[in-house]
């Protein structure tokens, strides 16, 4: 599948992000401008990133898409309808940044949760969790559990468990951030391989600028205090993307162009 | 062979066994010192050995039974009843700390009292609690209950509070009912709780039950350790009730840790994983 | 948990001071709930007892003050008791632990004999005791407060040795690498590091040994030869069926845990003031 924003624009809009802000009261009770009206659309099968440094907000602009969060005024309207709509008709997978597993619960039986929770069959459970280990490539390690297995393996479960429940959208918050380069390589192309073959619309946070081009189709590119939009980048690498995209002048390009985006300018 | 002999000394179980090989040599010490100055040396301590022999000795110390019969024979009354008591202890505490965590009104009125009742002499208020009921049996009960209530309920409470945000988040976002979050989350992740706070309730039940024993006289541990002491019966009852009483505390502690191991999937990778560890 | 209905409900609920103000109005609306179907006997239906058995608040208090020469005698000896051994056994304690984590192969098998001894009925201890120490003195008031004392001291060294001998080798991920690195000796390392590391520790074994400690002195005056404490009391009246003075006892052995736990509280919030960042 050869996936480009030219394309990608042109379907309908998945998330709507419309003048939204959020204020927090900090521990002196004074408040603090989170996110001072962000604007902006997802469309559909999009892998967009929320790029910032900390307090830029992007985490509190997932929040507000998973409906962990209300925001303080504008809204968030996803396939159009409110995000609690979505949630209750359990269309969200999200991740984490720990993979958030269930330690008494083996490998396979993490994956079947959110299955359990929405009524699925024994059987249909048990052969979906076999697929999307597969698809993590952690067939072996079925009956293991969390606390056996290493970092990278278990956030891979995470991903498997989101993908599970065959999202609409699956929402990321800097889910390889605590993982070595090593990891995090194998696994953005594990998941870069993931959405190509799945389509699903994805968010994903994150402060890695070169994680950030070399994942998503669009960049959003967020500045600090008060959480605000600076820029929408497009990375225009060709998909499947491969390692040594990496090297490519373009590929600077797209990093410095990021970079010179943010706003407050030195980082 | 000289592999096993390397295993035997790195043992957990050797050192254990050097410890109370220890303490057993430093009692006789004090017995013999006993023996040779005191006129009635097994009332103050008696020699190991004694202690051991009174156990299996037929002699008949009390209505034809012998030392080791009266102290089985009442001890199935203490315990018994110990046991029931730490049954609904253990129930009222799991359950009011589920309410606790249900309800933030409930928490906020339960959570000081939480913390003062562990300052009532409980053990204290048993020949209170026994001038109420009128029944030494369910005295018994009623303060083997309140001492294992306390360290069950707070345990579970701190297992309940210990999940992580994001785990409710997860949750959340799967849209699942408060039940669902209790029995596949909250329940599971408090356990481990749960159990040490069993493990600390177990031999207090046993000691409120023998302590109620001797308020009255019809029976149990405590009832003949009493009489024991007033030289009713041979002394070495005392003596027998003092090492059983001991090794059943010890023992009921570590009955609340085997019954974790067989029901914690946790406990059995605990297990798996140190085997690894100790293999490499 | 994450709820978006913003009723009035929901707005007290987040509103701090409203929050504060309902964790301590609640429970003193409960106290004060009990105490009055206490005083108003609805209590005594429920148990099915008499105003004899389970006397009045009002009486209980009015038996406290006029007889407080006599409360304040017997309290001080049992809060002598329970202060005494509850010190003596957490250095005891404490001593234990700093020789198990400096031999930790053999130290960590002499704890768990430690921890069972923790598993011993009081009940069997307390007579052993009395017995053990009949040649300390020919006061039976010493050799009785040195037997009660015992009895306190033994079951306060379990929990803090098993708690301090956490804080002393529970450190922070490589701080002993680094004060390797500094070719620091046993004992700094044992001053600069594992000392401080175990203060916390020492206050969380102290929270569980303060009511132990009163538990343990009240149930050793039992058994004690010499007929004074606030436990020998409650079971002298109930003996002579006087329940009303039991019970003023058992208020008064409540108001010295509540006031040894309010001594340690202060003590705590003073010498962990910087170490608990929220």
């Amino acid at each position: 599948m050869n996936l480009n924003s030219e394309a990608i624009k042109k379907n309908d809009v998945e998330i709507a992000i419309n003048n939204v802000s959020v204020v927090f009261k900090d521990n002196q009770g004074n408040d603090v401008k989170a996110l001072d009206n962000i604007d902006f659309d997802i469309h559909k099968g999009e892998f967009i990133s929320l790029l910032g440094p900390s307090g830029c907000g992007k985490t509190t602009l997932l929040r507000t898409i998973a409906d962990l969060l209300e925001p303080t005024s504008g809204n968030v309207r996803v396939s159009n309808m409110t995000p609690k709509e979505i949630r209750l008709m359990q269309k969200f997978g999200i991740v984490f940044q720990n993979p958030v597993l269930f330690e008494w619960r083996t490998v396979k039986k993490n994956i079947e949760l959110p299955l359990e929770i929405m009524g699925y069959s024994k059987k249909d459970r048990s052969d979906r969790a076999d697929e999307m280990l597969e698809m993590v490539g952690l067939t072996k390690f079925a009956d293991h559990y969390p606390q056996q297995l290493s970092g990278g393996m278990q956030q891979r479960v995470g991903i498997a468990r989101a993908f599970g429940i065959r999202p609409e959208i699956l929402l990321m918050d800097e889910p390889f951030s605590a993982l070595d380069e090593f990891t995090k390589e194998k696994l953005h192309l594990d998941l870069l391989k993931i959405w190509e073959k799945t389509n699903k619309t994805i968010v994903f946070v994150t402060h890695n600028i070169q994680e950030a081009v070399f994942l998503s189709t669009r960049i959003c590119v967020l500045s600090p205090h008060p959480g605000r939009l600076s820029a929408v980048v497009d990375a225009d690498l060709p998909y499947p993307r491969t390692i040594d995209m990496r090297d490519t002048p373009h590929f600077g390009e797209l990093v410095s162009k990021v970079r010179n985006s943010f706003e407050g300018g030195s980082l | 062979m000289m592999k096993t002999i390397t295993k035997i000394k790195n043992s957990k179980a050797l050192v254990t066994l050097v410890w109370v090989l220890g303490i057993l040599v430093i009692w006789e010490i004090f017995a013999f010192i006993i023996q040779a100055t005191k006129r009635t040396p097994e009332n103050i301590m008696p020699h190991v050995w004694q202690i051991f022999y009174s156990f299996i000795d037929p002699k008949p110390v009390s209505n034809g039974m012998s030392c080791l019969q009266v102290v089985l024979f009442n001890a199935g009354q203490t315990l018994s009843r110990a046991g029931q008591g730490f049954m609904i202890g253990t129930l009222i505490g799991f359950a009011l700390a589920i309410l606790m965590k249900l309800s933030h009104i409930i928490e906020k009125i339960a959570a000081p009292y939480l913390m003062l009742i562990q300052l009532i002499p409980i053990l204290g208020m048993a020949p209170i609690i026994l001038a109420m009921t009128h029944d030494i049996g369910s005295s018994r009960i009623i303060i083997a209950a309140i001492l294992t209530f306390y360290p069950v309920a707070t345990n579970t409470l701190a297992g309940l509070n210990s999940v992580e945000k994001q785990k409710y988040e997860l949750m959340y976002s799967y849209a699942a009912k408060k039940s669902t979050v209790y029995f596949k989350m909250l329940i599971p992740s408090c356990i481990p709780y749960f159990f040490t706070g069993l493990k600390i309730a177990a031999p207090m039940a046993i000691t409120a039950s023998i302590l109620v024993d001797t308020l009255q006289g019809d029976g149990g541990l405590g009832c003949m350790l009493s009489q024991s002491l007033k030289h009713a019966m041979s002394i070495y009852v005392f003596w027998d009730i003092v090492v059983f009483s001991a090794v059943i505390g010890v023992l009921s502690c570590s009955l609340m840790g085997w019954i974790e191991n067989a029901v914690s999937p946790l406990k059995r990778i605990e297990r798996k994983t140190k085997k690894k560890k100790e293999a490499a | 948990m994450i709820k978006k209905r913003k009723s009035l409900w929901r707005r007290l609920k987040e509103n701090k001071v409203a929050q504060g103000v309902s964790s301590v109005l609640l429970p003193i609306l409960f106290g004060v709930l009990i105490l009055a179907l206490w005083q108003g006997q609805v209590l005594h239906k429920i148990f099915n007892t008499d105003t004899n058995t389970l006397p009045l608040p009002s009486r209980i208090c009015h038996i406290i003050i006029d007889n407080i020469p006599a409360f304040a005698q017997n309290a001080l000896y049992t809060l002598l008791v329970a202060v005494i051994g509850l010190v003596v056994g957490s250095i005891i304690g404490y001593l234990i632990a700093v020789f198990a984590a400096t031999f930790q192969k053999w130290g960590k098998g002499g704890l768990t004999i430690v921890g069972a001894f923790n598993a011993i009925p009081i009940v069997a201890l307390a007579p052993v005791m009395t017995n053990w120490t009949k040649d300390i003195s020919n006061d039976p008031n010493i050799r009785s407060m040195f037997a009660k004392t015992l009895v306190v001291m033994i079951v306060c060294i379990a929990s803090m040795s098993i708690n301090a001998f956490r804080g002393l080798t529970e450190l922070k991920p490589f701080a002993l690498d680094l004060m390797k690195s500094y070719a620091a000796k046993k004992s700094t390392v044992f001053f600069k590091l594992r000392l401080p590391n175990s203060v916390p520790y020492v206050f969380t074994a102290l929270r569980v040994s303060v009511p132990i400690s009163i538990i343990s002195a009240v149930v050793s005056e039992y058994f004690a030869e010499y007929i004074v404490g606030v436990g020998r009391e409650i079971r002298e009246n109930i003996v002579l069926g006087q329940y009303p003075t039991a019970w003023a006892y058992i208020v008064v052995a409540c108001l010295i845990g509540l006031v040894m736990y309010g001594v340690l509280m202060l003590v705590e919030s003073i010498v962990l003031k910087n170490r608990r960042i929220k």
